[in-house]
């Protein structure tokens, strides 16, 4: 089974849109009869997830922007990440 | 308790090539003209602005409007995730491209079976190979594609092969839904319902499988509802999440609720898709959990499957408001048990069944 690390590209899924939902503004990802709504620490993960950027990079993006320690964003990204993508909803370029 | 609808059902047609036995439409069609386009625009952009997500842009045959891809693009103005759920008979690459400029979101083609020989009888035409070429051009438009196969005696033991023939189509969604028995197919019931050996059967090669495509395609396996103990969460409880508009433009809380006989359902010509969804007597009449008779009513399970399926109470037992009957704390369970118990062991597949016809 194929994992997420630190070294993936990770990008949404080709079927994926990520949304605001206008109703109630949370961020949410829309599928083939599902959606998810994203936290907003999952939503700040998703936006930066476009196929080029590494997800140490994007983590590294998220600690400056948000003054939280690396090694703890990087685990909370690449749980994030494992079960967005144990759900189908992204894909990791090579 | 106000209630959000995510998703709308929007049957576009009764008209459709295919004449399956276990067709969701009514037996009897209600009278009336098609919406045309303009009206299932405003209703698409009602739809959103109650809170809509997911349109399922289905018929009969959606693909038999031919504006088609105007409707999905009113989808995408409005915000909705459109989905298209077709026999994909007329589906070819000319009309393939417009949907997609149009804005469509994604693709569920039904397979009857795995291959043409048993396909192309249970669909009552020869489909099976188009559906394969339609397939094939939905995968290389880069659409997503969902496969569902309706599973019942006929087709339940070929499960292995056909969950192989959604891998090998590259679908990243097979959905295997059992026969639900209204309509159609309540009609042909006694051809269609699989036996307890062949769903004990298939139900450890479904559960292989999704665990074995996790990541890869989203298996949902639905049983049939009779060989359950508790009613299914008909709906996710009635008019809680769920609308679906008929061709003539009634609105109903499921898509079966016209097997209710006593419910009246109003529709989009005459009022606005929020007062039907919060002020209808057909929205409210088994809304929350007032309208339930006892054992729902002090049941810790009312909640969660919401009494079951109300079509289903009213099929078998004749009153709409009685306790699904597939649940065994029903005092009308042995209706059930009768529908079982009449079907052999070793009962075979038949197709000596009633084929669907168009209105």
């Amino acid at each position: 089974m194929n994992r997420v690390d630190p070294n993936s590209r990770p990008a949404l899924a080709a079927h994926v849109r990520l949304q605001i939902d206008p109703v109630n503004g949370e961020p949410i990802l829309l599928f083939p009869e599902g959606v998810l709504v994203l936290n907003a620490s999952a939503h700040e993960i998703v936006l930066h997830c476009n196929g080029n950027a590494k997800v140490h990079e994007i983590v590294t993006a998220l600690s400056g922007e948000y003054e939280i320690d690396e090694p703890t964003l990087c685990a909370d990204a690449l749980e994030c990440l494992n079960d967005l993508l144990d759900r189908n909803l992204i894909v990791l370029k090579s | 308790m106000t209630f959000r609808p995510y998703a709308l059902l929007a049957e576009l047609t009764y008209q459709c090539p295919l004449h399956c036995p276990y067709c969701s439409n009514p037996v009897r069609y209600p009278q009336g003209e098609e919406l045309a386009t303009a009206e299932w625009q405003r209703v698409f952009a009602e739809a959103a602005r109650l809170g809509v997500l997911h349109l399922g842009l289905s018929g009969g045959e959606p693909l038999a409007r031919r504006d088609l891809a105007d409707l999905v693009a009113g989808a995408r103005e409005a915000g909705l995730y459109s989905n298209l759920i077709t026999s994909a008979v007329g589906l070819d690459q000319k009309r393939l491209a417009d949907l997609q400029q149009a804005g469509l979101d994604s693709i569920q083609i039904s397979f009857q079976s795995d291959e043409a020989g048993l396909g192309d009888v249970i669909a009552g035409a020869n489909v099976h190979r188009r559906k394969l070429e339609a397939a094939r051009l939905v995968r290389e438009s880069g659409l997503p594609l969902t496969l569902n196969v309706v599973l019942h005696r006929a087709n339940i033991d070929r499960l292995e092969t056909i969950i192989a023939l959604a891998e090998h189509l590259g679908a990243i969604r097979l959905e295997l839904a059992n026969v639900q028995y209204y309509g159609w197919g309540h009609l042909n019931q006694a051809q269609l319902m699989p036996t307890r050996a062949q769903v004990e059967s298939a139900i450890p090669i479904a559960s292989m499988a999704r665990e074995r495509l996790v990541g890869k395609m989203e298996l949902v396996y639905v049983l049939p509802d009779y060989y359950e103990t508790r009613p299914k969460p008909c709906m996710q409880g009635w008019g809680r999440r769920y609308l679906t508009v008929n061709p003539v433009g009634n609105v109903l809380p499921c898509p079966n609720a016209t097997s209710i006989e006593k419910l009246q359902f109003d529709n989009v010509r005459e009022h606005s898709l929020a007062w039907i969804w919060n002020e209808s007597a057909s929205f409210n009449q088994f809304r929350g959990t007032d309208w339930m008779p006892l054992p729902c009513r002090e049941c810790p399970q009312r909640e969660v499957d919401f009494g079951g399926c109300r079509c289903q109470a009213a099929l078998l037992t004749g009153d709409a408001f009685a306790t699904d009957p597939v649940c065994t704390l029903s005092p009308h369970r042995d209706r059930v048990d009768r529908i079982l118990s009449a079907l052999a062991d070793d009962a075979v597949p038949a197709t000596d069944w009633t084929a669907r016809r168009n209105p």
